[in-house]
């Protein structure tokens, strides 16, 4: 039996750590740790409750907006505030820009160099890639003597000795599977989607005022539409957006989404892997008719549980006996003891730290082992992330969601069971950014015949001021950010927070086993995965990163000086 | 390819909520408030990201302020001259998924501005706050003094 350590996970500097226990080329025991301290909490109790949105945004400079939308619905949630509609949608179309640059930087950056040797691409032959490039897509850049050039840059930077981003990759392993001319596409859409996501988070400086941390306003948002003033949302900067809108619909159905499924049909094993959870949890997203009605979300909200697509349970995240987190393995105490479930309204982050003491080889998985609590609905362990949002709103009958997973199904040829799986959440993402863009370009429409109708207004200013709100009030904010499930809850007590929970994504997926034993989505879909080669676990690697980890909100306090990627011993 | 302006871009990095760590931070906040010459900009970077990769290739010359989890004492401050990705000391892993892959992406498309990094050694634990400590306070204005002299520099002459 042999004990494999990655740590970290993330391809950049992260804070998961895994253990995996391999017999006979496969894993039969998995670990997942956060390795950081969480307790955003302590530090936003005892403010004003309209302040919270720029603090949570500090949390990662990844999903920053995403916090300070979720602060922002909770604080609205606990007060009945209602935003106008034109706020709303520019929410919403700073939302979808999230989600797209997000998705496209975690497949490009952070997920593709699994399934692209990078080495190989000095072999191609740039003809033979311009022919696949066209056979696969309409997008312009597709000539021999591009992809020529873009090896030559590579050959370049490789010749360098500075091998920079592709230093951590395990290039050579049997297990990529693509010729030479489909490594060297991807690495010329790398540096493209580089390019192309330096454009689209414009559209968070121009309703946020800045960027990366762009600004968020309790009852709206703080920009004002005036087709004919220079310091407002004026028709240039509506255009503006207009054309990032259109340059992002080209990116993603031109290049990422033919990419994902011309790399897919060479990895079409991966269909079975991974897939681990049979649950999804989907908060549901984009708001058309207000935050408070989530049957005419986008996305749907609800669960779904035993990959059952016939039935959608509904979600009451105030509901106190559907989602608890438990500490049976996290390092914290509970006052109502180690077996006790709180409702994150009743939170509490007491630390209590047992594991051994930094640096170590191997964590003690019977005991306490990460910093991460263990959330469950119903309790039950549940996936989030794009992949869930697609299944629920698969389960739900939505038509856009069935029109798009279909498609891409169709189009591989492979059934729907195809979807649970590591080649299915990477795909899911894809098509989530689809979906985005589409509904981008749809609400962008409706904003422009809001200023068209003149209902310029983006705040609604009745609940501004502290003397209009009760005593004690409590509420929550749900998002369906990038990763997944995002949840803030808010308490509020004589104008101030009161208690602040957030129960973030990575909590979901890559928390500790609870104390019936049950593993959360990170060790479930480790658990039965091949590892052709121990010294380079690859294939642990490809799972992970297709849930796009990211423990920066999950547990925030470094403690033990990181390990760099694939440390390896045998038992 | 991006269009290069003239202008010295100052980056502070850091996380706000993790005490010293957002020093970078602290000290941009406080170069934001000077009236600099207007060749001059600042940018709040927070914890890094591929969402500054424009900014930093727009500008002729870079001047990144962040904090380092070096050897030497908390409050020392080293000036280098990084021309790879690999030439930055080891910064704290509390920016994640940030920075350093936002410096490989930088250092791969290459044409770069010339980099300055005005690093500063912290404590690497850190309690989660939103106060700097005394010695890095102190290192936070000398880091700001320090980002003064290259305001000169750039636009030769006398500034502050």
């Amino acid at each position: 039996m042999s004990r494999i350590v990655v740590d970290p996970v993330t391809r950049v500097e992260g804070h998961l750590r895994v253990e995996a226990v391999v017999e006979g080329g496969r894993i039969v025991d998995a670990f997942s740790s956060g390795m950081m301290v969480r307790g955003l909490e302590k530090i936003l109790i005892g403010r004003d409750p309209r302040d919270a949105w720029a603090i949570v945004g500090r949390v990662c400079g990844v999903c920053t907006s995403c916090h300070s939308l979720t602060s922002v619905r909770a604080v609205e949630d606990a007060l009945g505030i209602v935003i106008p509609r034109t706020a709303e949608l520019i929410r919403n179309l700073m939302e979808c820009t999230i989600q797209i640059h997000d998705h496209v930087v975690h497949f490009y950056h952070l997920h593709a160099l699994d399934w692209v040797d990078v080495v190989s691409v000095l072999k191609a032959d740039p003809a033979r890639t311009a022919a696949i490039a066209q056979s696969i897509s309409t997008y312009p850049k597709s000539s021999a003597a591009y992809f020529s050039e873009v090896q030559q840059r590579i050959k370049k930077f490789v010749d360098s000795g500075q091998l920079g981003i592709f230093a951590n990759g395990y290039w050579g392993h049997p297990q990529f599977k693509l010729p030479p001319e489909v490594n060297l596409l991807g690495v010329a859409h790398y540096l493209e989607a580089l390019e192309w996501q330096k454009e689209i988070v414009k559209v968070h400086t121009i309703f946020g005022g800045k960027n990366p941390h762009p600004n968020y306003l309790v009852g709206g948002v703080p920009c004002s539409i005036n087709v004919d003033e220079v310091n407002a949302i004026n028709t240039e900067r509506l255009n503006y957006v207009g054309s990032l809108i259109s340059q992002a619909e080209e990116f993603i159905n031109q290049v990422y989404i033919p990419d994902v499924l011309a790399i897919a049909g060479f990895y079409k094993d991966w269909a079975s892997i991974g897939g681990g959870l049979p649950n999804y949890l989907s908060y549901g997203d984009m708001p058309t008719r207000g935050y408070a009605h989530p049957e005419y979300f986008k996305f749907p909200r609800g669960v779904v549980l035993n990959r059952d697509l016939s039935t959608v349970h509904p979600v009451n995240a105030k509901d106190k006996q559907e989602i608890k987190e438990y500490i049976a393995h996290s390092w914290y105490n509970y006052q109502e003891g180690n077996d006790a479930g709180m409702h994150p309204f009743d939170g509490e982050t007491s630390l209590h730290y047992t594991g051994p003491k930094p640096p170590f080889e191997t964590l003690a998985e019977s005991e306490k082992y990460s910093f991460i609590k263990t959330p469950r609905w119903q309790d039950q362990p549940m996936e989030v992330g794009p992949l869930a949002r697609l299944v629920v709103g698969y389960a739900a009958g939505n038509t856009d969601i069935r029109e798009v997973v279909n498609d891409a199904l169709g189009r591989l040829n492979v059934p729907k069971e195809a979807l649970f799986s590591t080649l299915g959440r990477t795909a899911a993402r894809a098509l989530d950014a689809k979906l985005a863009v589409h509904y981008m370009r749809e609400f962008f429409g409706q904003l422009l015949d809001q200023v068209k109708a003149n209902e310029t207004s983006t705040f609604n200013p009745e609940k501004w001021n502290p003397s209009t709100w009760p005593a004690e009030a409590e509420g929550v904010g749900l998002t369906e950010a990038p990763r997944g499930a995002l949840a803030h809850y808010i308490k509020i007590k004589d104008g101030r927070i009161a208690n602040y929970q957030l129960v973030v994504p990575t909590t979901w997926n890559g928390s500790p086993r609870d104390g019936r034993g049950q593993h959360s989505a990170f060790e479930a879909s480790l658990i039965g995965s091949p590892v052709a080669n121990l010294e380079q676990p690859l294939e642990i690697i490809r799972t992970l990163h297709s849930f796009d980890p990211c423990l920066a909100c999950s547990v925030h306090l470094y403690d033990p000086k990181g390990r760099h990627l694939g440390q390896f011993h045998e038992e | 390819m991006t269009e290069r302006r003239h202008e010295l871009l100052i980056l502070g990095i850091g996380n706000l909520l993790l005490g010293d760590e957002g020093v970078g931070v602290h000290a941009v906040q406080q170069l934001e408030r000077m009236e600099l010459p207007p060749e001059i900009a600042c940018m709040d970077g927070g914890t890094g990201g591929f969402h500054l990769l424009e900014a930093m290739q727009q500008a002729e010359r870079l001047v990144i302020i962040d904090a380092a989890a070096a050897d030497d004492a908390p409050g020392s401050i080293a000036r280098l001259r990084p021309r790879y990705a690999s030439d930055y000391p080891p910064t704290l892993t509390a920016h994640d998924i940030g920075l350093k892959d936002l410096l490989s992406a930088f250092h791969l498309l290459g044409d770069n501005p010339d980099v300055r990094l005005i690093a500063i050694t912290i404590d690497p634990h850190q309690d989660l706050g939103m106060e700097l400590s005394p010695v890095i306070q102190q290192a936070a204005e000398q880091a700001v003094a320090m980002v003064l002299e290259e305001v000169d520099e750039f636009c030769g002459k006398q500034f502050a």
